[in-house]
């Protein structure tokens, strides 16, 4: 016997021996040089089936029941066989999804519904709970066996001696140390599709420490206690003739053949669908090859392991003369009998390692699988709108599901463990798990396999096996009434658990596989060929399916309206995985993609990410969660995702089109892209249809906004006569529904329609069929066809032919459409073209004769349409008028008033006196025609006198003109005061005169030039104007003018001229 | 390569249904009898050796198609 102390430090030992390997592989995983990431390892880790259940339960098997145990390991053999088809399609499966669980897989396979995943969720956690149980009780009966042995009794297993005191329960502290090791080591991050190096590390670790002390039992049981396998077989069958027959099958022995067959078809299904074998086999995969090499290498190990369980088995029932009430305990017992208790200590640790790795392996999957098929959808329920941050929450409730599990694990310990051996409890557990085999076998080979089937199966199979299993060890626990079992619920004996519908001579096993399989399998096929799935499981279906198969489905053309930026993705995410793993995540995905200014991607990109957002989350909460999540999300934002308008989609084409309809799509198709008015296109094409298939009436109706209803705007046949029966036609309550839904409707036979349609039928119609006419997504119109002479005319390929002849209608009215667009643009541009000449036209073409100056103007309108005016008026040979104008904005209709004032100027100006009697007449004459059009006009007004040198000058608020005085080198401001045109009725004007000197500069501009702006937004200023006038001014005042619009266009750079620039220039001479 | 390729994959299905054949009624039969071979019981025997013989196949098929699947990577 070993002391209780030792024992526990031992064990703690091994436990803190696991986290430093558990740790030294997650910084080899950290620095990027992962030590799990090889065949052997995967192989190991594999080896997480392998539980205390094999570890003693093996022996305990083969010394009560023969060979029965084999099944469990010949069945995963030869699952392995096949494993380089199903499972590298499952991980090809899962890494594409970033699918976690067997939960998620099914729930994600099916259309990622919700309560599919919920169910398979709460399915799992009770049929594995039972298994939990198993051990923790091997784990804590190992411990009072090693530490209260009485080496020197032989019946130490007899009665069950507490080690430690009464208050401290060990199963407890054992689920509680083992609760602790997997959170954390498997509940560190959220995302668990990423691999836990830590943890395969340690399960491969603790798969070797298993073997080893099992191997070392076995070779000193066989080899030194006994003489080889020969001899501890002949001695027991000598002293036990009885066993020979336990290793036997069939009538004759132990072990029927049913419950081989069922044993082995029951573990191959565990190997692959326990959730901790498909997490192990499928998610913590990181390379495909490693595959082929656990296909041999696993089998192998299961083959080792098993080896010695029969000689163990036989030195068993030898040592303690037949008995078997704790057979399995036979492994640790054996060495402490013979005195090895250091042996029986390696014994206990294997097992505690064979308990351990899969306690912690399976909490951690299973607590994965309440998080995200149970918390999480229960959490979207609760806040819709994502406005939380669930980062933090989420993690501590996958621990907190990981203590879940090992409590119902304890409590299911505490209350039925004691009833039942290791086995039994195991194979509760196996055959719930093998409910799982028609979703998933279904679900990766059958694309009908439907989440009606699956829900309905997966319902029926489980309450089977509650009924078969889970009832009669409840009754045999003290739990339920024993006469359940024995005469069935109510007296009922056709009800009777283990007999169920009087179906006898099968073992409990068999018994409930028999049934749960026939009922589920049998509804998951049934009713997976009645229904249909939705769209979006279908599309599920060809991804799983056909996951090896090329991407050969056309990807469907999406947009989103109102995307979110890609911060907001990120924010998104962060709220569920914390905002650093989200921005690492976004930032790989991103990588060298275009993204605009705006932190938007393009159109074609953003679809993507959106199914980036989706897997990444999936990740950590699974597919349906996060589907939710994310729909949510842009729901509450607005944004949606709709099909992109397809040109080339419009027509559909099926393999089963005929010839006649094949040739009039190709004519349709033609005569829409011969470019004819809409009129003729659309004639032509009803012309088409009725020619080809006869029909008797035929109508395109389009909608008139004008109307704000539907008009006819083809018809055939096309007599006049017609007209007044095709209008009441429009009446058709079908005719708007079609319009209105954009679904085609069709009534084959009117007789028995709706009496809605009786003035269809006094008309003659018989039957008709309405498709909409859809451009750009909107529906426009309606096409028509009806019959006056047959009934159920409209077949469904009919049907196809005129949707596809419609959308080719919808083609021809867009096209008309920018047709007539281009054409109005067209004839607007001509018309400017024609103002600007005429305007052009308007200012003068040459400066006049004037003796002693020189004259010259220029007007550079930044539109067609320029809002300045210029004008010289020649008076006599010494005088000379001169006129700058500027009118608020660039319309026609500030052309025209400009026309306007330029002709009241040249022809009253010879009878007025003086610029401001001018500019006031002016005023007065336009002063209706600016305030009707609100507009208003700034206007300088100079007249020259050359014989006198004199400027008599008036200004209607326009930017004082100036002169540049050649002896000075200085300018003057011709600043004179007056309200611009168009505000007031009768203004006085002010008027001033200056004098000029030979060489002198008048120039007057408008502020298109003065405020012409650079890149930082200065303007050119008068300032920079006078600068130019003294460096120039010696040259002719045409040249004066070319270096000022030179310098005004460098100084604004790549700016155009936001104003029209106009300069008149006079020099004196 | 690729018809080589198709047979061997069709392969692990046939070691699947034989396997199942191997270790089932009836064929199980033939070993079902209390018979001693050197002490030990002939069906714990038959299977002691025809599992290690099984895991051998295995292990020389994936090795010849792993060899194979390098030129040809196979659709599954």
């Amino acid at each position: 016997m070993l002391s209780a102390p030792l024992v526990i430090t031992l064990t703690l030992l091994y436990v803190g021996l696991l986290f430093v390997i558990a740790l030294y592989a997650q910084k080899r995983q950290r620095d990027n040089k992962s030590i799990v990431n090889n065949s052997t390892v995967y192989t190991l880790s594999l080896a997480v089936f392998l539980t205390s259940w094999t570890y003693y339960g093996s022996v305990g098997r083969a010394a009560t029941s023969g060979l029965d145990f084999l099944p469990i390991y010949l069945g995963p053999t030869l699952v392995a066989f096949c494993w380089w088809f199903t499972v590298r399609k499952l991980v090809r499966i899962c890494k594409a999804n970033k699918i976690v669980s067997i939960a998620d897989f099914i729930s994600s396979r099916y259309g990622k519904s919700v309560s599919l995943g919920a169910l398979v969720t709460l399915f799992t956690l009770i049929g594995i709970t039972p298994y939990i149980a198993l051990q923790l009780k091997a784990v804590s009966r190992t411990f009072d066996i090693i530490t209260t042995a009485n080496i020197s009794g032989v019946h130490i297993l007899s009665q069950h001696y507490e080690a430690l005191p009464a208050f401290i329960d060990t199963a407890f502290v054992f689920s509680v140390v083992l609760g602790l090791f997997a959170i954390l080591f498997g509940a560190r991050t959220l995302d668990s599709s990423e691999s836990h190096d830590g943890m395969v590390a340690t399960i491969a670790f603790e798969s070797i420490v298993k073997l080893l002390a099992l191997l070392l039992v076995g070779v000193y049981v066989t080899y030194f206690l006994f003489d080889g396998f020969s001899d501890v077989f002949t001695q027991a069958t000598r002293q036990f003739p009885h066993i020979t027959q336990t290793f036997l099958l069939g009538k004759t022995g132990s072990t029927s053949y049913a419950t081989w067959f069922s044993l082995t078809f029951i573990s191959m299904a565990a190997v692959m669908f326990l959730p901790r074998q498909f997490h192990m086999l499928v998610i913590e995969n990181n390379n495909e090859e490693h595959i082929r090499a656990a296909m041999w290498k696993f089998p192998a190990y299961m083959f080792l392991i098993t080896l010695f369980a029969t000689p163990i088995a036989m030195a068993g029932l030898l040592l303690n003369q037949g008995d078997t009430t704790a057979a399995d305990f036979f492994v640790l017992q054996i060495p402490l009998l013979n005195g090895h208790k250091w042996l029986a200590l390696i014994v206990y640790i294997g097992g505690f390692s064979a308990a351990a790795g899969m306690i912690i392996v399976e909490s951690m999957t299973m607590a994965t699988m309440l998080l995200n098929h149970l918390f999480v959808p229960i959490l979207l329920r609760f806040n819709r709108n994502n406005e939380r941050n669930f980062s933090g929450l989420l993690i501590n409730l996958k621990r907190m599901g990981i203590l879940l599990v090992l409590g119902l694990g304890y409590l299911y310990h505490r209350t039925m463990a004691n009833t039942t051996s290791l086995v039994d409890i195991g194979l509760i557990s196996f055959v719930a798990v093998t409910q799982f085999v028609p979703a998933m076998i279904g679900g990766l080979y059958w694309k009908r396999a439907n989440h009606f089937g699956v829900t309905i199966g997966l319902l029926l199979g489980f309450s089977i096996w509650t009924y078969t299993l889970l009832v009669p060890a409840f009754a045999s626990a003290g739990l339920l009434p024993d006469s359940i079992v024995v005469d069935g619920p109510f007296q009922i004996g056709l009800l009777r658990p283990l007999e169920l519908f009087g179906l006898t001579g099968l073992d409990v096993w068999s018994h409930a596989l028999f049934w749960s399989f026939f009922f589920n399998f049998g509804s998951f096929l049934t009713i997976s060929l009645l229904t249909q799935s939705s769209t979006e499981e279908n599309e599920q279906a060809h991804r799983f399916v056909d996951v090896f198969a090329p991407a050969h489905r056309p990807a469907q053309l999406t947009r989103m309206v109102k995307a979110p930026t890609i911060m907001e993705f990120v924010e998104l995410i962060g709220k569920f995985i914390g905002k650093k793993q989200a921005e690492s995540a976004i930032a790989d995905y991103l990588g060298n993609q275009e993204i605009e200014a705006s932190g938007k991607l393009s159109d074609e990109h953003l679809p993507a990410l959106k199914n980036f957002t989706e897997l990444t989350l999936a990740g950590s909460v699974g597919a349906a969660p996060a589907k939710i999540i994310v729909e949510n999300y842009l729901a509450t934002r607005g944004s949606r995702m709709e099909d992109v308008f397809n040109v080339f989609g419009s027509v559909t084409l099926s393999r089963t089109s005929s010839r006649e309809q094949l040739a009039v799509l190709y004519d349709v198709a033609r005569q829409v892209g011969s470019g004819t008015s809409l009129k003729s296109t659309l004639d032509e094409i009803l012309n088409l249809i009725s020619h080809q298939f006869r029909i008797d009436l035929c109508v395109i109706w389009l909608y008139e906004e004008s109307a704000d209803d539907l008009q006819i705007r083809a018809k055939i046949p096309l007599g006049e006569e017609f007209d007044h029966e095709v209008a009441g036609l429009l009446h058709d309550p079908l005719l708007k529904e079609t319009f209105i839904q954009g679904n085609y409707h069709v009534i084959n036979d009117l007789s028995s329609a709706l009496p809605s349609h009786r003035p269809l039928v006094k008309v003659g119609i018989k039957a008709l069929l309405h498709v909409p006419i859809i451009a750009e997504g909107d529906t426009i119109g309606v096409l028509s066809a009806y019959s006056t002479s047959a009934k159920g005319l409209f077949t469904e390929e009919f049907i196809e032919l005129l949707t596809s002849v419609a959308n080719q209608i919808g083609i021809a009215w867009r096209n008309s459409c920018l047709t007539e667009e281009m054409i109005a643009v067209k004839e607007q541009e001509k018309e400017l073209e024609i103002a600007k000449h005429i305007q052009h036209d308007l200012l003068p073409d040459k400066a006049p004769d004037v003796e002693g100056i020189e004259l010259h103007g220029l007007c550079v309108p930044t539109n067609q349409i320029g809002g300045d005016y210029y004008d010289y008026l020649h008076r006599d040979r010494e005088r000379i008028d001169l006129v700058i104008a500027d009118v608020s904005g660039h319309s026609i209709g500030a052309a025209l008033l400009i026309a306007e004032t330029r002709a009241f100027i040249r022809a009253k100006s010879e009878s007025l006196q003086g610029p401001a009697q001018i500019i006031r007449a002016v005023n007065a004459f336009i002063l209706t025609d600016l305030d009707r059009a609100e507009m208003f006009i700034t206007l300088f007004y100079a007249s020259y006198d050359a014989i006198n040198q004199t400027l008599r000058y008036a200004s209607a608020g326009h930017n004082h003109p100036m002169i540049w005085r050649a002896a000075s080198g200085r300018c003057d401001h011709l600043d004179v005061n007056g309200l611009i045109l168009g505000v007031k009725e009768d203004v006085i004007y002010e008027e001033k005169e200056t004098e000029m000197a030979s060489g002198d500069l008048l120039i007057l501009f408008t502020d298109g030039l003065t405020e012409a702006e650079n890149h930082t937004g200065d303007f050119f200023g008068e300032d920079r104007l006078e600068e130019l006038l003294r460096e120039y001014h010696f040259l002719p005042t045409e040249q004066i003018i070319d270096r000022i619009m030179e310098q005004a266009r460098l100084f604004t750079g790549t700016r155009s001229f936001r104003d029209d620039v106009t300069i008149v220039l006079m020099k004196t001479l | 390569m690729k018809r080589d390729n198709l047979f061997l994959r069709e392969a692990w299905r046939l070691f699947f249904f034989l396997g199942i054949i191997l270790i089932n009624f009836p064929f199980v039969q033939i070993f079902d009898k209390p018979v001693l071979i050197g002490g030990i019981p002939l069906l714990l025997l038959y299977f002691l050796i025809g599992w290690p013989l099984s895991i051998l196949v295995i292990l020389i098929f994936s090795r010849y198609h792993a060899d194979d699947h390098n030129h040809d990577k196979e659709k599954g």
